[in-house]
């Protein structure tokens, strides 16, 4: 990680602190517009895919319905609900939009995820050991971690990890890992895996039951639509995901170098971490503006669709002081994600034979 | 519709299982407010009819609740709830109208008088329009009519007139017998809210005798004296009604209870502005947790999340910096500076981060 002394800590302290006041101090009924516009869209775009969905024997009717649905779960989960629960929308006083009450279309429940994401990954982003989202306990992505042979086949746990990422979310507090270890028994997970039960039987019941019920005569296909849509889901939001932490350049840090930090050095931290990708308005909103995980990760609680606004400034900070901005095309980013994925799926002295072959791609 | 249908408990079952919230028929809201804002199931929702000029400061809204609307009983309040500039302000006022108005055209009134940088009532004289709509809550509140023919003092000061009105029109219609006297103390003969009605009232209804005293014409304040009290005969047998701001119904209590009229026969109520704490103001104070029915006192600069824990309270934290909102929770009343920005919040209800708010003088949380 890139060396900085205390004085130049508090100086990026202090500049990032006047981007989020000024941002704080003008918070108001444009954030409450956009959020509220966004919501709107989510609701029309739910209603029609489950309205279209039972015709689906028509083809187009369902790749139409099947799109519509997945992209609504889209921006419920990435741009509404990941973000209300951040405590973006917080100060608009709204229940249906409280960080602490909203309930997600996913199979994840809302309070597991505030628990391992909003504080554990948030806080102790990218410090292995410690921020679990780093691999998922799953793959193996930086060289912090030993290699041992079932690593070699972790491209196809990727595959499956983002073919039932909801799932895979759901279970994270489980930390499979640590039961398998024996560091924790399952009965301490007792209480969480009753919310998972409930909260993924509920998501379960809605799209693979109920809904194809109620349509009876085309159950299948409203079933196989349902399916589909959470599959769009699943890909795409792993995906954004993946590119927010495991790109090429984006930095681990170790739990010493970490210890009693300072804000300026959470900042630093933040900043090395995550890695942004580009796109078009549209890209931004279904990313959730995930693709400026930078800019979320310093300020994790200002509104989302502020992050292209504040992202110029941020930029100039990170120049000022030397950091690099991590950022690129969409298909650059997700490529060296593939690429880190591959590379330590081998044993080190391979992976470093074949990372130091020139670059074709 | 939607909400009749959330009254079967089968059906509210499955509105949370495919809504994934605890009020499911609310997760159309979005697209029926663009329909129709009436149809909002989220609050009740309440269109502004009329708007009408009491005074200079004061306006009398019209307001026609969705049919959902439960009513209420004369002298009982409402919460209303009104977005401003993208955040939700909830804030109490008493009811001016009688139920009698309610029950033959659907309609209440909220009598409003504008207060010195008043965010809310401010707004509402500015913005509110008729076709509008708000939000409304349930009626509440203690403050009501006597069951039996008791003989009535009311006191009332300024825009605390307001449940005193939807009394007064509730007794008048119901040709009520007993003596009853209002003590009405406005600032200047221009400032009588709802002159013409009072006088209307005193000439149909011959219990009724009104007093109306300006304290603000002579050079000194004529406030509430004994003298005014020994004009009302029979006050000792009196069922007593005050409403108004604070010096008022301090000075109302105390002369009423040395005439031996007991608690139990005075009947308070009024919703003053809270007051913002000024940034010189000590940081520190008394601080409630109002679910648990915990009052503690805090000094300096700790934080409400250790003020909570301090006093036994395990509130859901987690990063304890002021970046993961585990602990932010709502407060109702109170100021309190965030120690990330150094800035003061407002007096009224928000959510606010435990982790990082200290408080500024009293401070109610729900907890």
């Amino acid at each position: 990680m890139k060396q900085m002394n205390e004085a130049q800590l508090n100086e990026l302290e202090q500049d990032l602190n006047a981007i989020r006041d000024e941002v704080l101090a003008d918070l108001g009924e444009r954030d409450a517009d956009y959020i509220r516009r966004v919501v709107r869209l989510h609701r029309s775009l739910e209603v029609a895919g489950r309205v279209m969905m039972p015709f689906g024997f028509i083809p187009p009717v369902f790749v139409a319905a099947t799109a519509a649905l997945g992209i609504s779960k889209i921006i419920e989960n990435m741009e509404i609900g990941h973000n209300v629960m951040h405590g973006q929308y917080d100060w608009m006083n709204d229940p249906s939009l409280h960080s602490q009450t909203y309930e997600w279309d996913t199979a994840c429940d809302s309070d597991s995820w505030r628990l391992t994401h909003n504080y554990e990954h948030h806080t102790y982003t990218n410090i292995i050991g410690k921020d679990r989202d780093y691999g998922y306990a799953l793959l193996r992505l930086s060289d912090d971690e030993k290699w041992r042979p079932a690593h070699s086949l972790q491209f196809i746990n990727y595959v499956l990890l983002s073919v039932f990422f909801q799932w895979g979310v759901a279970l994270h507090e489980l930390e499979f890992e640590r039961i398998r270890r024996g560091e924790v028994s399952l009965k301490e997970k007792l209480p969480f895996l009753k919310g998972f039960v409930r909260k993924g039987g509920r998501q379960a019941f809605k799209d693979y039951v109920f809904f194809p019920l109620v349509t009876f005569p085309v159950a299948p296909i409203v079933l196989a639509g349902n399916v589909g849509a959470n599959l769009i889901r699943n890909l795409w939001s792993s995906t954004v995901i993946f590119c927010g932490h495991f790109t090429q350049d984006a930095e681990t840090f170790t739990e010493e170098e970490c210890e009693g930090e300072s804000k300026g050095h959470w900042y630093l931290r933040q900043l090395t971490g995550s890695s942004n990708f580009s796109g078009n308005r549209f890209v931004h909103l279904l990313s959730g503006h995930l693709s400026y995980q930078m800019e979320h990760h310093v300020f994790p609680d200002l509104p989302a669709h502020r992050y292209p606004e504040i992202s110029e400034k941020v930029q100039a900070v990170c120049k000022k002081h030397g950091i690099h901005y991590n950022t690129g095309s969409f298909a650059r980013q997700y490529g060296t994600v593939l690429k880190r994925i591959l590379s330590y799926s081998l044993p080190d002295r391979l992976r470093e034979k074949w990372t130091a072959q020139p670059q074709t791609a | 519709m939607l909400s009749r249908i959330e009254r079967t408990s089968a059906l509210q079952w499955l509105g949370k299982q495919l809504f994934n919230r605890e009020d499911p028929a609310a997760f159309f809201d979005p697209l029926l407010e663009r329909i129709n804002p009436m149809w909002v199931q989220q609050y009740t929702p309440a269109r502004v009819e009329r708007v009408e000029d009491e005074t200079a400061d004061t306006k009398t809204f019209v307001l026609k609740p969705s049919k959902r609307w439960a009513g209420f009983q004369a002298g009982q309040h409402v919460n209303i709830c009104i977005d401003i500039d993208g955040i939700r302000r909830n804030r109490t006022f008493s009811l001016s109208s009688a139920p009698a108005q309610w029950h033959s055209n659907g309609t209440v009134t909220l009598t409003i008088k504008r207060l010195p940088g008043g965010l809310v009532t401010n707004w509402m004289h500015d913005n509110l329009q008729p076709g509008a709509t708000i939000g409304l809550g349930e009626a509440f509140g203690e403050f009501l009519i006597p069951e039996a023919g008791e003989p009535l003092l009311y006191i009332a000061g300024g825009s605390g007139i307001t449940p005193v009105l939807s009394q007064l029109e509730t007794l008048a219609a119901a040709n009520y017998e007993a003596p009853v006297t209002l003590l009405y103390f406005v600032r200047t003969q221009a400032d009588i809210i709802a002159a013409q009605k009072l006088y209307e009232l005193r000439q149909n209804w011959t219990s009724l005798t009104l007093n109306i005293i300006a304290t603000n014409e002579s050079e000194t304040p004529r406030f509430l004296k004994e003298a005014d009290l020994d004009e009302v005969s029979g006050i000792e047998s009196r069922r007593c009604y005050l409403c108004g701001p604070k010096g008022l119904m301090d000075l109302a209590t105390d002369l009423l209870s040395q005439r031996g009229i007991t608690e139990d026969r005075m009947h308070s109520t009024f919703f003053a502005a809270p007051q913002a704490a000024l940034d010189t103001d000590a940081l520190g104070g008394e601080v409630r947790f109002s679910n648990s029915d915990i009052n503690v006192s805090s000094e300096g600069d700790a934080p409400l999340l250790d003020i909570a824990e301090a006093a036994k309270l395990s509130p859901r934290y987690g990063c304890r910096m002021g970046i993961c909102h585990q602990c932010s929770c709502k407060k109702t009343s109170g100021t309190v500076v965030n120690r990330l920005t150094g800035k003061s919040s407002g007096p009224g209800e928000e959510n606010i981060q435990l982790c990082v708010s200290v408080p500024q003088g009293p401070v109610t949380v729900e907890l």
